[in-house]
């Protein structure tokens, strides 16, 4: 994994696991890596990867057994809500940057819809 | 959190020549800790006065509550301590060595490492590539079972494939309480590494930060934070 190094590693790791975990790579209910393992995988340092851990665990994302690990939670409200969170601050970088470019609300529902005709044809040929 | 390492007050001097003045570092346990320097900064001479093999006259350097060289000896393992060997033995014969003199070193930890390492126990040390010679380098320095591990400058010189394996060991050997001080001048090297970097410029650290609070607070990467130190001057 290639991290962009003026953002915290911790962070990048946090984003990491939860597009694994939206994508299904890691299922609900199910567990993940050892940290050592983790830390192995991403070249990163243990406490790197713990810190990581320990902000998913608080976000009851993770849930921490003693002595065996790390498992993906199988409360759906709680992964729904993870899934609006990152559409919402993809969305939010996007409606930033076109608001500095004054484009108006309907004109970004119109160009957004249009771009996704595009894109969808192109992506067919 | 409490320090594994405490350096006070230390000043150094060779040949009437002062390298270190009052020169100040904490460390904590546990952590990977860059140490950064321009070459000819002080970084070696550093690891060798916290592994004893240098003596000092004043100030003090604790290691885990240790201060006299015996003592901090048994809880520093050096890279540098695997060098001046007998270049014609093979691995095999350089760990059975390691064996006896140091009661920490864990021989079959040694043999794992230099598999992982991609090394051969029956290899000689003097027919060992640059690359393959620091990997051996590390896997010695590694199987020492210690507080404190001191590399200097592993990765010096070496390509991005041993580089790379060199970095994993390191991520997979270090026991969760040891802490590691490593110092390098190209730091992109290790930035993933480090909970947190230390600088040394004329003769004392002028900066210490965690890994985070320069990407979060500062919002730099750690070279752009090391080199704000040193500007254009350093190009080694």
């Amino acid at each position: 994994m290639k991290f962009d190094d003026k953002v915290p590693i911790y962070y990048q790791i946090k984003q990491y696991i939860y597009q694994e975990i939206l994508i299904n790579h890691f299922q609900p209910g199910t567990k993940i890596p050892p940290v050592r393992q983790l830390a192995i995988d991403l070249t990163v340092n243990v406490n790197t990867i713990q810190r990581a851990l320990s902000e998913l665990i608080d976000e009851e994302i993770l849930i921490s057994k003693r002595g065996k690990g790390n498992f993906v939670t199988t409360d759906l409200q709680i992964l729904n809500q993870l899934k609006e969170n990152i559409v919402e601050e993809k969305l939010e970088i996007m409606y930033t940057q076109l608001k500095n470019l004054q484009i108006s609300s309907d004109e970004m529902v119109q160009y957004l819809s249009d771009y996704i005709k595009k894109r969808e044809e192109n992506d067919h040929e | 959190m409490s320090n594994l390492l405490e350096i006070k007050n230390l000043s150094y001097s060779r040949n009437l020549h002062s390298i270190l003045e009052n020169f100040n570092l904490e460390i904590p346990q546990g952590q990977i800790v860059g140490l950064l320097g321009a070459n000819g900064a002080g970084k070696t001479t550093v690891m060798r006065l916290i592994a004893g093999s240098f003596l000092y006259r004043r100030g003090t350097i604790s290691v885990q509550n240790s201060q006299t060289v015996a003592e901090r000896k048994s809880k520093v393992s050096f890279t540098e301590q695997a060098s001046h060997l007998e270049m014609n033995a093979p691995l095999s014969k350089i760990g059975d060595f390691y064996n006896e003199i140091y009661e920490d070193f864990n021989l079959t930890n040694f043999k794992q490492l230099l598999a992982e390492l991609g090394l051969k126990i029956d290899q000689k040390l003097n027919q060992l590539s640059k690359g393959n010679y620091r990997k051996f380098v590390i896997a010695v320095t590694l199987a020492r079972n210690v507080d404190l591990y001191l590399l200097d400058e592993p990765f010096d010189g070496i390509d991005s494939m041993s580089r790379k394996k060199i970095i994993a060991s390191i991520i997979s050997w270090k026991p969760d309480s040891a802490t590691i001080l490593v110092s390098d001048h190209h730091v992109a090297d290790i930035a993933n590494l480090l909970d947190s970097v230390v600088v040394i410029k004329n003769k004392k650290v002028i900066a210490k930060e965690a890994a985070n609070t320069i990407r979060e607070e500062l919002g730099q990467d750690i070279e752009t934070y090391y080199e704000s130190y040193y500007g254009e001057e350093n190009d080694d």
